[in-house]
């Protein structure tokens, strides 16, 4: 319905424009007839007065229809009031070097004006990204506050209550700690994966890779951190060399094992699949716990509503892990997705094979 | 070997170099402390330690110098603490004359292992013959490889790439290392064949190769295979 009416307006303006622009070539013709009837049969100078207050106007008119009106007033003045008879030849030249002038002052200030115009632009991405980044910063220190705050209020009470705790309070406390502190470490990791792809360069330094050896050194580093996490591992036998930048998947990686573990809220084993395609690997990791929230589906990876979604369960949310893992693989120009399956979440990325690697089978 | 052996420790941070202190007492190592690269530099050379742990952020000298001079009159093992994630870096350390690397923030168990390692590979008395690990095991002299007690059939490459991280089990070996030693001094740098022949070994011994057991990745520096059984910590 809107648009249909946007439509018909859109189609109302064009045909009235092009009546005013008839209207517009139409009475100054008559009016410079006019002038010759009345002040002698030399045309040049007629078409010399006519163009150059058709210049002047549109100089400074801002509106079509104010622009045309202002001239047609113009043109109509100096046909009839004004008694240029005296010398013929100067008008045409005085008239010629101003038309000059002016087109050249014109074409100056059209060159400006799209230098403006570009600058602005420029202003308006620059901007655009200095917003991402604040994002990312105001998640960032919102991410990092309370893991430290936690990490101080644990030791201001080991410190200050020392005599008063019972062994395992205190080794709770220490436990606390330690958690934050790994907590710390991972989402300073994360950042540090994000200074890899740097924004000059259009894509990422890639190397062919091991897909087995990329799962099984992210599955080194995260028994390190989860000892008592269990994953299974589906890959096919072919070997399968992927280019990428091995130590950012390998950040993918970890973060969506790190998310299964700590949020599906189950202690089920993780499955990691691997499927080859013909153009294109798939990596899936599937956890078998709640699932993801319905309203959150939306907005897994751009991060925007972050600390909306963020301040019920506190810190241990990954919101940041998600965005980060977001860019790197658009940075593989692949495509990664969140979705529930019938057990719980799963998340899929995909990664494209190289050239060569490509078979249609 | 009952006197305590003794560490070198070259690190500017005291927090951590607290912690490392207190860890290696705690496992019966006697341990000194140096700041500064000089400092380092001058104990290493009166003292002569058995290990040196050697932090690469130092304030005077950079920690690439001090392994180089290092380097040019002792055989000691390095271990380089390295808080740079580039993988790069490390393979520099390493193809530089470093033992072994281990990056922050490490744990007491690492850190032991590792040096556990470099002791072993340093001390070299007795060449091994035999390399057994869970269910794997290697005979160097009679040239063969089981696995639960089943020959493992391997081309030679294969073997000698088994073997060759086999008496260097528990180390980081760096691929430029791998290909010099099987390949010979003019391979060029493409290590695609490495990483294929690595995958067949590893579809021949491991059970799922995405889950090692026996040799492990670390990716963009080179390989590791899990430490001997036999091999018992001085």
């Amino acid at each position: 319905m809107l648009k249909k009416l946007q439509f018909l307006r859109q189609r109302n303006q064009c045909i009235y424009s092009v009546l005013i622009s008839l209207l517009c070539t139409a009475v100054p013709m008559g009016a410079a007839a006019l002038y010759s009837r009345l002040a002698g049969p030399d045309p040049a100078n007629i078409t010399v007065l006519f163009v150059f207050s058709l210049i002047v106007l549109s100089c400074s008119a801002t509106n079509y229809l104010y622009g045309i009106l202002c001239s047609l007033l113009d043109v109509l003045w100096l046909g009839l009031t004004q008694d240029i008879s005296l010398c013929r030849l100067l008008v045409t030249f005085v008239g010629f070097a101003v038309i000059t002038v002016f087109i050249h002052t014109l074409m100056e200030r059209s060159a400006s004006q799209a230098s403006l115009i570009t600058e602005r632009e420029k202003q308006l991405t620059e901007a655009d990204m200095e917003k991402t980044r604040a994002n990312l910063l105001r998640a960032i220190s919102h991410d990092l506050r309370t893991p430290l705050s936690g990490i101080l209020g644990n030791c201001l009470i080991f410190l200050e209550n020392q005599p008063l705790l019972s062994e395992q309070e205190k080794r709770l406390l220490v436990v606390n700690v330690q958690q934050s502190s790994h907590w710390l470490i991972n989402m300073v990791e994360n950042l540090l994966s994000i200074t890899r792809i740097r924004e000059e360069r259009p894509t990422i330094t890639t190397n062919d890779e091991l897909v087995e050896e990329v799962i099984s050194e992210s599955l080194q580093k995260m028994e390190k951190r989860h000892p008592d996490c269990a994953v299974r591992v589906k890959i096919p036998e072919e070997i399968l060399l992927i280019p990428m930048d091995v130590v950012l998947i390998e950040q993918v990686i970890l973060n969506l094992l790190e998310n299964a573990v700590l949020h599906s809220g189950s202690s089920e084993p993780v499955d990691i699949i691997v499927e080859s395609e013909p153009r294109q690997v798939t990596f899936t990791v599937r956890d078998y716990g709640n699932g993801i929230p319905e309203d959150r589906l939306n907005c897994l990876f751009d991060g925007t509503d972050y600390s909306a979604v963020h301040a019920p369960d506190a810190y241990k949310g990954m919101g940041i892990g998600l965005v980060i893992c977001k860019t790197i693989i658009t940075a593989h120009q692949g495509t990664i997705l969140g979705r529930n399956h019938e057990h719980g979440a799963e998340f899929v990325f995909t990664l494209p094979k190289s050239r060569d690697q490509e078979n249609p089978s | 070997m009952n006197a305590r052996l003794s560490i070198l420790v070259i690190e500017d941070d005291k927090a951590i170099c607290s912690f490392i202190t207190a860890a290696l007492n705690g496992n019966g190592y006697r341990t000194v402390a140096a700041f500064t690269g000089r400092e380092g530099l001058s104990l290493a050379a009166s003292l002569c330690p058995d290990v040196v742990l050697l932090d690469l952020g130092l304030p005077d000298v950079d920690g690439h110098e001090v392994l180089q001079k290092l380097r040019c009159w002792s055989r000691i093992p390095i271990i380089v603490i390295s808080a740079r994630t580039e993988e790069q870096e490390k393979v520099r350390t390493l193809d530089m004359g470093a033992d072994d690397y281990i990056t922050k923030p490490f744990g007491t168990a690492e850190l032991m292992a590792r040096i556990r390692t470099s002791l072993r590979h340093s001390s070299g008395n007795f060449p091994e013959t035999v390399y057994k690990t869970l269910n794997l095991e290697i005979h160097f002299d009679k040239r063969t490889v089981r696995l639960n007690g089943e020959l493992v059939h391997l081309t030679q490459i294969e073997y000698q790439l088994l073997t060759l991280l086999a008496k260097n089990s528990g180390r980081v070996l760096t691929y430029n290392f791998i290909m010099k030693n099987i390949w010979g001094p003019y391979t060029d740098n493409n290590n695609q064949i490495l990483r294929v022949n690595m995958a067949n070994i590893r579809r021949k011994i491991e059970q799922n190769p995405a889950q090692p057991q026996y040799v492990f990745t670390e990716v963009g520096i080179g390989y590791r295979m899990r430490e001997n059984d036999d091999f018992t910590p001085p």
